[in-house]
């Protein structure tokens, strides 16, 4: 383990907090009425994936975790787990939906993701910048409607609802920022 | 259509630039409009001054907590003098109550250094300061009760809101009854009902560290007391604050109001109070220091203070306690922060999108 302070915290950071492996999900200083500044963290717990507020002091020290990526084929969903197979031991992890949390609905079986690993657990996904994915509901864009920027939903293979150019039909594949959930190309 | 491919992969967009792309987003703009303008109304029906105040002034308060802009003044022969940006209207309204204005307010901007990366702060923001002759910050209470409910008639007539709820807010799913009175609570109720903690004890420095340490925070020789309040104040209380209805927190620890005037019958505490609305923190109002000597034995202390944090020095405003001397009639005043008053008004999680230009659109590096 390596000791940061909350100078170096980032989004995605894996730290320990009260002796629990936890990740940071967001943060953002405060300053209250009079004093100085505060870094107010959302945590999330690795082993429940419940998020939970913490406001360190400016410049406080906490432990950062040692965490491994190994890629991993997405099997399928098992009861609350969603079941992962590493591509070289064949080895299999299952990571809870609290984990894998706003990137399930972009999960496709069979792709392989790069899977975040700390001790014996998997401990959720390492966002790609775009998934690729088919369109398989959409509406004939409104006709006459020719206003730049004019936007309308659609359906994908994985159940994912996305803002999309008008122009987009079923059967396009779309590159998605899963972080986002935003629009980004058609293939 | 490949000029949409172009603009989704070029970053994110400017707020103008989402203005023009989905006029919808003008809506929060437009209540920023009516907020300003409730305000005006709020207070010109009462015949209270409006006052502009200098942006650009030579001495800022003597405030450690807080981080000023610094700059520099050029004559015609290029001689240098020393300027800052100013962090609230505060002295040079306080001058003019001494000069005779009576009621007064400024609706203006102000700038507070380091203070990006938060979603509740802008380091260019609005303030509303008002003062009120001859009462104490009870009264300021009741205006905050007034004005709020005031704007949220104002925005209600203007949008054409049904009659029944005009003193009820939606803030992100919740609801808040703005309607008179609101939840009072002194620091010392909070923190025994929020964190279990008995304040009289928790005043007492060594009794701090030990209440802190049992909590679990970190706590070493460098732990101030400021910094261990705070921490328990911002995990266990403020959360708490403000919820289905507004909260008044009032009676600071005197060591907590550079500008307050002590409770003649507690002098541990100053009449100084803050109101919440669901966690966001919106104004801070004290029953203001009239006695030149101990402002300026406080100014003096916060210097100390403000060399001691390595910050920005400057010398504190001597003109002022010559005003003082003069005599600054009772009086109690309040700021407000106005973008957040927007935030809860326009129903928006971020100050930044209740600014049209916010400071992280201005400079890519913040």
């Amino acid at each position: 383990m390596a000791t940061i302070t909350t100078a170096n915290f980032k989004k995605g950071n894996f730290i320990e907090f009260r002796n629990e492996p936890n990740q940071i999900v967001d943060f953002q200083f405060v300053n209250p009425g009079k004093g100085s500044a505060f870094v107010r963290a959302k945590l999330k717990s690795l082993k429940t994936g419940k998020v939970i507020e913490f406001t360190y002091k400016s410049g406080e020290s906490v432990e950062e975790l040692p965490i491994l990526t190994r890629e991993m084929q997405y099997l399928y969903k098992e009861g609350d787990a969603y079941v992962f197979m590493d591509n070289f031991s064949y080895e299999q992890f299952n990571i809870s939906a609290g984990l894998l949390e706003g990137f399930i609905k972009y999960l496709r079986p069979n792709d392989t993701y790069q899977v975040l690993v700390y001790g014996e657990d998997a401990v959720g996904v390492r966002f790609p910048k775009k998934v690729w994915l088919t369109v398989t509901e959409a509406d004939e864009g409104v006709k006459g409607n020719t206003a730049s920027g004019a936007t309308k939903t659609v359906v994908v293979e994985t159940g994912a609802v996305i803002t999309v150019p008008l122009f987009i039909k079923e059967g396009d594949k779309i590159g998605i920022d899963p972080e986002t959930g935003t629009y980004l190309e058609r293939g | 259509m490949l000029a949409y491919n172009e603009e989704r992969n070029n970053a994110i967009m400017k707020t103008w630039q989402q203005l023009h792309k989905d006029p919808r987003l003008w809506q929060r703009y437009i209540i920023r409009e009516y907020v300003l303008r409730a305000i005006r109304e709020f207070f010109d029906r009462q015949n209270f001054h409006e006052v502009e105040t200098p942006l650009l002034i030579a001495k800022p308060p003597a405030e450690s907590y807080l981080d000023v802009f610094e700059t520099t003044l050029l004559d015609r022969n290029r001689n240098e003098a020393r300027a800052y940006l100013s962090t609230s209207p505060e002295v040079p309204l306080k001058k003019l109550m001494v000069a005779g204005l009576g009621n007064c307010y400024a609706l203006t901007k102000s700038f507070r250094n380091m203070e990006t990366q938060s979603t509740s702060h802008n380091p260019e923001f609005t303030i509303l300061e008002w003062y009120r002759i001859g009462v104490d910050y009870k009264e300021i209470m009741k205006d905050c009760e007034l004005l709020l409910l005031h704007i949220k008639k104002y925005i209600g007539k203007k949008l054409k809101a049904p009659q029944g709820n005009l003193h009820k807010l939606t803030y992100q799913g919740k609801v808040v009854d703005l309607s008179e009175p609101w939840e009072r609570l002194t620091m010392v109720e909070a923190f025994a009902k929020w964190a279990g903690v008995d304040f009289m004890q928790f005043l007492e420095m060594e009794k701090a560290r030990e209440i802190a340490r049992n909590k679990g925070y970190s706590v070493d020789a460098s732990t101030s007391w400021e910094a261990l309040y705070n921490q328990i104040f911002l995990n266990e209380v403020e959360p708490h604050l403000g919820r289905g209805k507004p909260t008044i927190l009032y009676e600071f620890p005197g060591s907590m109001a550079a500008l307050a005037r002590r409770k003649s019958t507690d002098p541990r505490f100053a009449e100084r109070f803050e109101f919440y609305i669901e966690g966001l923190e919106l104004g801070d109002c004290y029953s203001e220091l009239t006695d030149w000597q101990e402002q300026q034995s406080r100014f003096e202390n916060e210097l100390h203070e403000l060399k001691r944090l390595g910050k920005t020095m400057y010398d504190y405003d001597h003109d002022f306690i010559e005003a003082l001397k003069i005599g600054l009639p009772d009086c109690s005043g309040i700021a407000i922060g106005v973008d957040r008053l927007v935030m809860l008004f326009a129903d928006v999680k971020t100050i930044q999108e209740t600014l049209l230009f916010p400071a992280n659109e201005l400079f890519e590096s913040i």
